[in-house]
């Protein structure tokens, strides 16, 4: 079993404020964010393990000072470099340095197809920024992908989302349905789309990439809570994602520490090859054998690796549940509850 | 994509040896791992070479038929174009 993917989370710290935000609640733990040597030593230590992708993410990881030192650290090691930003601090001089530093591929966020909306939900007036650095980015040689998370505020926009990827010329285009993990677990009622939304927005997605075949290419994420079988969550727990969190915390997968049962290795004081073979957290619910019936005999066990461990520990205080996204799960009768919900909007609770 | 086509890889798109031998295609959001044929033929990939040119550095290598290489690569290829791996 061999690692593939590290997401550095390099900082909790953003100047946005997206409802549907994954990182935790309580930031207090994460102050004490790594230093430059140290996050350079956990990515020659991933290269080292076998891993060839490093994803820069947060919060927002341009806020680090040190990212061009991390994005050059990373390349020298051999690995391919990923940064995931909202956009609003990438000028000119940041992305020069960015890609002098071997930078691969860039995906920024937008919130809405037009700034009012946009606004409104990031809390903070960004879009324009995040345009202006789209078309930035656009004009350099460097990939590009367009992410739009998607839920019951701006789901009936997604025609305008693709429409106005295609006027900035994106090649590559991820509408992301929410999932519910931190604030996004958090603010679910006022998130989660309705199933009208959800059939229409697949209609459009279907028609769009049939439009674009071979001009845009179109990921969809799809809605977590609507369909019969859960998500394959990081490819089965343990088996090729880590993150490590800004304070050094090493997880199997980002939203993994609401697992409040399990206790997470750092950084600081173990090698990542130690953490992801012999710790407790990256063994107990690794392949399969950990699972309960109606996992364990179940023909999909290996396809969907029994759904996602935060969101059985977040919906039934258990992290070895099946995961109630599952239709043969008996505790899904909790997710039909919350996604045919009565449909009231739901007042927002932001980060600060 | 057809035989006269001069792929290139897209933008963000690189081809990775392991030390074992194996190849692999790292694109923005992940890595693929090529059956031995497919990474022969992709490592010749360099925006001049033709496509057919490709299938049949391929035909020579491996005990396979002319018409069922250039079904395959072309169809391999096809797919890593709609993808944008490919241009």
């Amino acid at each position: 079993m061999r690692p593939l993917s590290l997401l550095c989370e390099l900082t909790y710290r953003c100047n946005l404020q997206c409802p549907y935000c994954y990182n935790p609640i309580a930031l207090r733990a994460y102050r004490e964010e790594l230093g430059t040597k140290e996050w350079s030593r956990v990515l020659r230590e991933a290269a080292e393990l076998g891993i060839v992708q490093a994803h820069f993410s947060g919060g927002e990881p341009t806020l680090r000072p040190d990212l061009a030192a991390l994005v050059s650290a990373a390349s020298a090691a051999g690995l391919y470099t990923n940064l995931i930003t909202q956009g609003t601090f990438l000028d000119d001089a940041l992305l020069d340095r960015l890609l002098e530093s071997g930078l691969d591929h860039i995906q920024i966020s937008i919130q809405a197809p037009e700034a009012a909306l946009a606004d409104r939900i990031a809390g903070a007036t960004a879009h324009e920024k995040k345009i202006d650095a789209l078309r930035r980015v656009r004009s350099r040689d460097v990939a590009l992908t367009l992410n739009c998370v998607l839920h019951r505020r701006n789901h009936d926009t997604l025609a305008e989302v693709i429409a106005l990827a295609e006027e900035l010329g994106i090649e590559r285009l991820e509408l992301a349905n929410v999932q519910f993990y931190g604030w996004a677990f958090r603010n679910r009622a006022a998130l989660m789309p309705t199933r009208d939304q959800v059939a229409r927005g697949e209609d459009v997605v279907a028609a769009a990439r049939e439009r674009l075949r071979g001009t845009m290419e179109i990921a969809y994420v799809l809605p977590d809570y609507f369909g019969e079988f859960p998500k394959p969550c990081m490819s089965g727990w343990g088996h090729e994602f880590i993150t490590v969190a800004p304070n050094g915390d090493v997880l199997p997968c980002p939203a993994a520490a609401a697992i409040t049962t399990l206790r997470f290795e750092n950084a600081r004081t173990r090698s990542l090859a130690d953490i992801w073979k012999n710790s407790e957290s990256f063994q107990r619910y690794r392949g399969t054998s950990w699972m309960r019936e109606p996992c364990r005999s179940c023909a999909r066990r290996e396809v969907d690796w029994g759904g996602c461990r935060c969101q059985a520990f977040l919906l039934t205080g258990d992290a070895g549940a099946t995961d109630p996204a599952c239709a043969l799960s008996a505790d899904h009768p909790i997710v039909v509850a919350l996604r045919d919900g009565n449909g009231l909007i739901e007042p927002v609770a932001r980060r600060a | 994509m057809n035989a006269q086509s001069k792929p290139r890889f897209g933008k963000g798109v690189k081809l990775r040896r392991e030390e074992d031998g194996n190849v692999m295609l790292l694109v923005p959001e992940g890595a693929l791992v090529l059956n031995r044929p497919a990474a022969v033929a992709l490592e010749l990939v360099d925006g001049n070479r033709t496509l057919g040119e490709i299938v049949a550095a391929v035909v020579e290598r491996f005990d396979v038929t002319s018409k069922r290489a250039s079904e395959d690569l072309c169809g391999l290829f096809e797919r890593l174009a709609e993808r944008r791996f490919l241009e």
